[in-house]
């Protein structure tokens, strides 16, 4: 899997789009399939990094488009499992370091191809093995590290319940386990002390609110059972009134934060952070989706952040996950956290 | 992930490219995979030289974003440092000139070589960090140098790396004040020259921020950080109940003057309901201002400015902000037990909200039930 910009541009042959603008779903799964072709291109080599990131994105958009088949599963099961160390965590490629970054990708990806069983076949006590790990990431105020160099970040926060909650090692699914792998009310307590007045949630206390925090944060609040709870119908108003601000007049698409450009990737961040919170009706889907719709390349597959530039798997993925979340024609349906 | 790429048409594709330029571009793949084959098989044999951490450069000036090479780099320098630690018997074979030097600035011979080290790696990240302002990892690898510092050196040597780490985090905010990486380093610099100092910094920051606002009314990360000095500030003051009403009425009046003169402008709608919601006690996220704060406070300040922003519509009838303030502000005023709120105008700017932004008509539409108008 490349993560390769292009070669594509969104909304290529300037402006002449078609007057009904259509999702050309056969297209991006052609350019999914093809990003592994393309070690001939500087660029594959240089975004190794993000190498199990770039086959989660590409396998949940296929599955989007009902098109799971489109990657061999054991391949994928192959290089995931490549992927992970004896600590239980897992790098972006073979030989890369853990991360719990990769670590949720390669939960999410074992997740998405029923693959828990071929891990526990290769590796005793695997799932056990990659729950120590990102717990062991747990710091004392409540949040996660992203490795053992020791950055936090609320993504990494969500990042670990979503992976244990995958892998039933999440407190409330094991209560008889004394003591709890994590603590789960400090990190919570955590996000609450990222909400911010506007009743948006930043990346750390004091921080500026902005939509892909939001998202971790209310997906965290949700695997915690929290959601309703702490936000109410005030909370949730507030909230919704600052995510569906970011949907701008002239081109429909949404942005991340006050005053900054719009980009595909927040129909995702902004849209299921909306749909949790039962407010993505406050934004105009119709004009969303065909923001999206004009950011594909319609000649080779692929979607850009804007019409124009070049098309990546990233963007390509939270493309494809946002028309799901505005119920598009043909592209199944995903769960918003 | 590409953010704001632009085609250049033509060029993208393999098939596209001429064959000199292919093969142009087989031999830098052959050259990077060659690099990042030789810093990999260094470091799985430990070999923690000078030679490899040059080696480690290289790679990263080429591609920032390689994680992994980032803690290779993290591997070498740990591994000398603890050698500096771990030999102090080094000592005894160092020049006078550099004994002299680490009693001059107070610190042992193994920690002024570490200061150096990593005054040399910070140096290093300097030209990438221009470069790729947006890039985690460099903005984290200054943060890990800065920390092995803080605790392995003594505090008067570590303020002195803190304090030009808040000069270059100022410069890059100056080049671009939204970059969330540059406000959250900002944080966490303060933090930890409050701690190492003893002594707050509210009051400074704030002026800060004044400067920002100053040179720039539309400075969106400006405004949220004075936003978030506030409070520590009027603690920090021992504020009694009137300083604090002075500040509030202050900054009130500073919003004020710029949304008369801007009343389109986000950022200045975004501290103006900030400071509203210091008044606001159900909301979770709001911070405290006045205190005490009674319902009379409130009514009262909720009326002053549904006064002020009302004039505002003035020659700006077009400004969907205004409408937002003035339904929201009134709605409080409804919460607070209802004198004075004007239903009936309320009814109007509704109506208004609704031709105006049809792209949340929905969310009108959820209000007026909501509003019960
Ligand atoms: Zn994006």
């Amino acid at each position: 899997m490349s993560l390769v910009a292009g070669p594509g541009r969104g909304g290529a042959l300037d402006g002449q789009l078609p007057d009904e603008l259509q999702l050309v779903a056969e297209k991006h799964v052609a350019y999914i399939q093809k990003l592994d072709t393309r070690r001939d291109e500087l660029e594959y080599h240089l975004t190794e990094h993000l190498r199990l990131s770039g086959i989660y994105w590409g396998l949940t958009a296929l599955h989007l488009l009902h098109r799971a088949d489109a990657l061999p599963r054991d391949g994928v099961l192959d290089f995931v499992l490549s992927c992970l160390h004896e600590n239980g965590g897992f790098g972006a490629a073979p030989g890369h370091d853990p991360h719990m970054l990769y670590t949720i990708s390669g939960v999410q990806i074992l997740a998405m191809v029923d693959g828990f069983d071929e891990l526990e076949k290769r590796v005793t006590d695997g799932k056990r093995k990659i729950a120590d790990f990102v717990a062991s990431l747990q710091q004392v105020n409540g949040t996660f590290a992203g490795d053992e160099w020791g950055e936090t970040d609320t993504r990494f926060l969500y990042g670990a319940l979503n992976v244990l909650s995958l892998l039933g090692y999440l407190p409330h699914q094991r209560p008889n386990e004394e003591p709890a792998l994590i603590d789960v009310k400090a990190a919570i307590a955590h996000i609450k002390a990222c909400q911010n007045f506007d009743g948006g949630f930043g990346v750390a206390p004091g921080a500026e609110s902005h939509s892909g925090q939001i998202f971790t944060c209310l997906a965290a609040l949700s695997i915690a059972g929290e959601l309703d709870s702490y936000l109410g119908e005030e909370g949730k108003d507030r909230l919704g009134a600052w995510l569906s601000e970011r949907q701008l007049d002239d081109s429909g698409g949404l942005n991340g934060r006050p005053m900054k450009l719009v980009d595909v990737c927040y129909s995702w961040w902004v849209g299921s952070s909306l749909a949790m919170i039962e407010r993505l009706h406050w934004i105009d889907k119709k004009k969303l989706a065909t923001f999206i719709l004009q950011c594909q390349d319609p000649v080779e597959g692929g979607v850009a952040d804007r019409p124009g530039d070049m098309v990546d798997v990233f963007h390509t993925h939270f493309a494809i996950a946002g028309l799901s979340l505005l119920g598009y024609p043909g592209v199944g349906e995903v769960d918003a956290t | 992930m590409s953010h704001g790429v632009p085609r250049v048409s033509g060029t993208a594709t393999t098939s596209g490219k001429s064959e000199q330029a292919r093969a142009k571009e087989r031999q830098q793949i052959e050259q990077y995979k060659q690099l990042e084959g030789d810093v990999r098989a260094r470091i799985s044999a430990h070999d923690y030289s000078n030679a490899s951490l040059q080696l480690t450069s290289k790679l990263l000036s080429q591609n920032p974003e390689y994680y992994t090479i980032w803690n290779d780099r993290r591997r070498i320098l740990q591994h000398v440092f603890e050698q500096e630690l771990g030999e102090g018997g080094k000592s005894t074979t160092a020049p006078q000139q550099d004994i002299d030097a680490a009693h001059k600035a107070g610190l042992s011979l193994p920690q002024r070589e570490i200061s150096l080290l990593i005054q040399e790696d910070l140096h290093f990240l300097l030209p990438l960090l221009k470069q790729f302002p947006k890039c985690y990892w460099i903005w984290n690898h200054r943060s890990w140098l800065l920390r092995y510092a803080t605790s392995h050196l003594p505090p008067h040597a570590t303020l002195e790396l803190w304090q030009a780490e808040l000069g270059l985090v100022s410069k890059m905010l100056a080049l671009d004040s939204r970059n969330f990486h540059g406000w959250s380093y900002r944080r966490e610099v303060i933090a930890e020259m409050e701690k190492l100092s003893g002594s707050g910094m509210a009051e400074k920051e704030f002026e800060y921020t004044t400067r920002m606002i100053g040179t720039n009314l539309s400075n969106f990360s400006a405004w949220h950080y004075r936003s978030q000095l506030i409070s520590t500030l009027l603690q920090n003051r021992r504020a009694d109940s009137e300083q604090r009403r002075s500040t509030f009425d202050a900054e009130l009046e500073l919003i004020t003057r710029a949304l008369y003169t801007d009343p389109y402008d986000q950022s200045l709608w975004f501290y103006h309901e900030y400071l509203m919601a210091t008044l606001d006690s159900s909301n979770a996220g709001a911070q405290i201002i006045l205190h005490p704060c009674t319902d009379a406070d409130r009514t009262a300040y909720l009326s002053q400015e549904l006064d002020s922003i009302r004039e505002m519509l003035d020659g700006a009838e077009d400004c969907k902000y205004i409408y937002h303030a003035l339904l929201q502000y009134a709605n409080r005023l409804i919460g607070l037990g209802g004198h004075g709120a004007p239903t009936a105008e309320m009814k109007e700017w509704l109506s208004e909200l609704r031709k105006m932004d049809p792209l949340r008509a929905r969310r009108w539409e959820d209000l007026e039930t909501k509003l019960k108008l």
